[in-house]
């Protein structure tokens, strides 16, 4: 008691900071992941919910950057809803089984990523052209697929190529679909739109927006009634309390649908690491800290590992909240923690005002969610270099064309070959006949560098090779080096040692003296620090 | 500026709500006006005397049984739709309508290709009887079909409605897209095939013979072995004379008068028709309902081996195989007739040896 008295005057103003930014934390959380359970993963409301409880609590606790902020993510709910589609129908019995399965698979393989630290390493290898292209390409799979829930549609299952049925959903929607379900989303749409105009509402802008639609679905029901508009709405709520366990789904029965679901689970892992670790270094970036993204790793498997026993969806990182956390000038992980806490506070005692949220102001929700997601401020930078648009043009088309599964493997694929494609690509010149590699010498830059040799060989009868510059030799080089020297006509020169320089002085000819003489600054420390 | 973007998306927003307000108002009212009959579809609604009434008393149940068969009657919407639906079926590109695909609720929006329609494969607008009235066993009969709705699919273990079904037909059946379950399309279909279960007096829930495709799996045969040598002799004899050498059948003035079994108006890998899918849906159907007016003149071995021939010419991928299997597909389709026809032109066509 002494020492909660003694702590207080230091609790005290943390709590007052902290809780007007875990309010609007909150209150943007909320609409989002109802919005993400019900039309992305066909799940019920109270697992968007409980992971904007749980899950952001969990990776507050377990991730000491002061400004981190996990919780549902609109990529892993749409992933969690493309994956599950051929197995069952969405927020049946079966469907919910195999989403909790399927999101605890995904946490054990982010625990792979935390227990073999190479394989956490692996994931500093993706740029940010791979997932900006990620981001935009899934932002406008998101306006897409959530229009047959906007104009009142039933949503067609099995699974296919999202941009072909794009079209045929936009007629749909057009001529067969609910104009009262349309009237509704438009409202939330135009209202968000407007009321984000306002900057001191900014925050709030979609919670308004959604609260504009539920009034106008709420006087069409008093005017109209359900019965004639036919608009869906939340209404589920019952499993709303403070903890609702759940067990995923382990049986034999169920063991050839796991099975299939597992390229799926491998998709969700990766999608929820890439955002962590894209939005960690992004946000250590604007803010000039560092914290390790194996932290966030670690948070992420975690938390996901656990929260299907919570009848939660997964978590991840989300700049957007965190940069918001941080301008709003929420200091410490208080800021999260609370934010959870009102959340269930708001849930346990308003659930009946969210039971009435129609469904198409959460279809609303997710075009405005996707529409952000295609920022051009992001993707301007990316244009100019020509190898940075190539990876993101990849990148983005792979989600459009491809599915989520191809999308990741085809991003991973790209970041190890952006990353690597450098370091393949060794500056050579020849002059005389000094042959100077500048770069890495390993089995990837050998082709190269072994071609440019065999020319100058040829051409110039005697070669010395001079590798002062080269700051990484792998053993594959070692043995080539190796055998080069075996032959009589080269000579090796590294002037990173001195003793070396004498008999280059002496047995280079004049030409060669004006290229690699004095004139050459010293290896450059700090770069080979770096590698 | 701020003001200039918001206005701007407020404009597009009221301008697709206009679009949407009148696309539904077109759609009204083509629902009430006036249904304009393919020949074939008069012909057999006028046969089970569809007409507005209370109750509904079916003449085929009155011939073919003598006892009498009275049901709930239709409202004259229901008529309409019942129509439109025989229509769809019968008519699915709209070529035999006077306004062409809109009367069919742009039913030709979800076939790719422009031959593909329903009656290829549900025959006599999905209601095929011989001389005498009877039924044919294995004849796609819509109203069976539809009396098997929402039963547990044989194929995937699943809870199968009718309009699922439907849509499954749309996807695999003409390699298209799917309608939304809430579509008139569906809806239409379903009332016709609802009113032929009426008409022909069939019980829900009840397994007819004239449902689906009659399977004929190698058990049914001597057990010589599927041979698609032997199979493309046979085709060469009984179907390339309507459905071309190459199967990619018979085309007049932009209509299917027999439709493509290879090539990309063709059904797709991933329809139960292709035999390498499911082995004994295509040799049922053949045997079923091939050639016409002679059907059940091929044997069950005949039948497989045409089977296993057609599955190796070049279709159309399916949806669920994913873009490298379709450019596959589209390479095979591109590159192989040309490749076929050559070798046939230097001597191919050889008669398969005279017996195993």
């Amino acid at each position: 008691m002494n020492a909660l008295r003694s702590a207080l005057p230091r609790i005290l103003p943390a709590l007052r900071s902290n809780v007007p930014v875990g309010l609007t934390l909150a209150v943007i959380t909320l609409p989002q992941a109802i919005a993400f359970s019900t039309t992305l993963a066909g799940l019920p409301p109270h697992f968007g919910i409980y992971a904007a409880i749980w899950g952001v609590l969990f990776t507050a606790l377990l991730n000491p950057s002061r400004v981190f902020s996990g919780g549902p993510n609109t990529a892993m709910s749409a992933a969690i809803g493309v994956i599950l589609l051929p197995t069952a129908p969405p927020f049946g019995t079966d469907y919910i089984g195999y989403a909790l399965t399927l999101i605890l698979l995904a946490g054990l393989i982010q625990m792979l990523f935390v227990l073999i630290r190479p394989l956490g390493r692996m994931l500093d290898l993706i740029n940010e052209p791979i997932i900006n292209g990620l981001i935009c390409g899934i932002g406008l799979f998101l306006i897409f697929k959530s229009l047959t829930v906007f104009a009142g549609l039933p949503i067609n299952t099995q699974s296919e190529w999202a941009l072909w049925i794009a079209w045929q959903s936009f007629l749909a929607a057009l001529e067969i679909g609910n104009l009262y379900a349309i009237q509704i989303g438009m409202i939330t749409l135009i209202t968000s739109l407007a009321v984000r105009q306002i900057d001191a509402l900014r925050n709030w802008a979609i919670l308004i927006g959604v609260a504009a639609g539920t009034a106008y679905s709420a006087y069409l029901n008093a005017t109209i009634g359900l019965q004639n508009t036919m608009v869906e709405q939340i209404a589920n709520l019952a499993a709303i309390k403070i903890v609702y366990p759940s067990l995923p789904v382990f049986n034999q029965e169920a063991m050839s649908d796991i099975v299939s679901i597992l390229p799926g689970a491998v998709t969700l892992a990766l999608l929820g690491l890439f955002q962590t670790v894209a939005a960690m270094r992004r946000m250590n970036r604007k803010i000039g800290v560092f914290t390790d993204s194996r932290k966030g790793i670690f948070a992420d498997a975690v938390s996901n590992c656990m929260l299907p026993f919570l009848s939660s969806l997964p978590t991840c990182a989300s700049f957007n909240r965190m940069w918001l956390v941080y301008n709003l000038g929420g200091h410490s992980r208080l800021a999260s923690a609370i934010s959870a806490m009102i959340l269930l506070l708001i849930v346990l005692f308003l659930g009946d005002a969210i039971a009435i949220i129609p469904m198409p102001a959460m279809a609303a929700v997710i075009m405005l969610l996707g529409a952000n997601m295609i920022n051009w401020e992001d993707i301007k930078p990316h244009l100019k270099d020509r190898r940075e648009a190539v990876v993101f043009a990849a990148s983005f088309l792979s989600v459009l064309f491809l599915d989520l599964f191809g999308a990741v493997v085809v991003g991973s694929v790209l970041a190890i070959a952006y990353s690597k494609w450098e370091q393949a690509h060794p500056n050579i010149s020849l002059s005389g006949n000094v042959l100077k590699v500048r770069g890495n010498i390993y089995y990837g830059s050998l082709p190269v560098i072994e071609a440019n040799y065999h020319s100058a060989i040829e051409r110039e009868g005697s070669v010395i090779v001079d590798i002062s510059d080269c700051y990484y030799i792998d053993p594959e080089g070692i043995r080539w080096l190796a055998a080069a020297k075996a032959s009589q006509n080269v000579a090796f020169t590294d002037r990173r040692k001195t003793q070396s320089r004498r008999e280059l002085e002496r047995r280079a000819s004049a030409e060669t003296k004006r290229v690699s003489g004095r004139r050459r600054r010293k290896p450059d420390r700090r770069q080979r620090s770096e590698f | 500026m701020k003001l200039l973007k918001l206005l701007a998306s407020l404009l597009v927003f009221s301008g697709l709500y206009w679009l949407a307000v009148q696309k539904h108002a077109e759609r009204d009212q083509l629902r009430l006006a006036s249904v304009y009959l393919t020949p074939n579809c008069k012909e057999k609604l006028a046969r089970y005397d569809l007409t507005p009434a209370e109750y509904y008393r079916s003449p085929y149940v009155q011939k073919m049984t003598g006892t009498e068969s009275t049901g709930r009657g239709y409202r004259a919407e229901d008529v309409r739709a019942i129509q439109r639906g025989c229509n769809i079926v019968d008519d699915l590109q709209g070529n035999l309508a006077r306004d062409g695909p809109r009367e069919r609720w742009h039913a030709n929006r979800f076939v790719r290709g422009t031959q593909t329609k329903c009656a290829h494969c549900h025959q006599s607008a999905g209601d095929k009887q011989d001389a005498a009235g009877n039924r044919l066993v294995g004849s796609n009969n819509l109203g069976a079909s539809w009396v098997m709705a929402d039963m547990y699919d044989r194929f995937t273990g699943m809870l199968l409605p009718n309009e699922l079904r439907q849509m499954q037909c749309y996807i695999n059946s003409s390699n298209g897209f799917k309608p939304n379950a809430a579509d008139d399309v569906i809806r239409d279909v379903t009332a016709y095939s609802r009113f032929l279960a009426a008409a022909l007096d069939m019980k829900i829930g009840k397994r007819y013979p004239e449902q689906g495709m009659d399977e004929i799996p190698a058990s049914a045969t001597l057990r010589r072995g599927d041979d698609y040598v032997r199979g493309a002799h046979v085709y060469r004899q009984k179907c390339a004379s309507c459905h071309g050498a190459q199967g990619f059948g018979t085309v007049v003035d932009g209509r299917a008068i027999y439709p493509a079994l290879a090539g990309p108006d063709a059904f797709s890998l991933d329809s139960r028709m292709n035999f390498a899918k499911v082995n004994t849906v295509m040799p049922g159907f053949i045997c079923r309902n091939m050639p016409p007016q002679q059907e059940g003149s091929l044997d069950n071995q005949q039948c497989r081996d045409i089977a296993y021939y057609l599955s190796t010419l070049p279709r159309p991928a399916g949806d669920l195989q994913g873009p490298l299997v379709a450019a596959w597909q589209q390479m095979m389709m591109t590159v192989m007739p040309p490749l076929t026809r050559y070798a046939e032109s230097i001597g191919g066509n050889v008669a398969p040896p005279a017996s195993h």
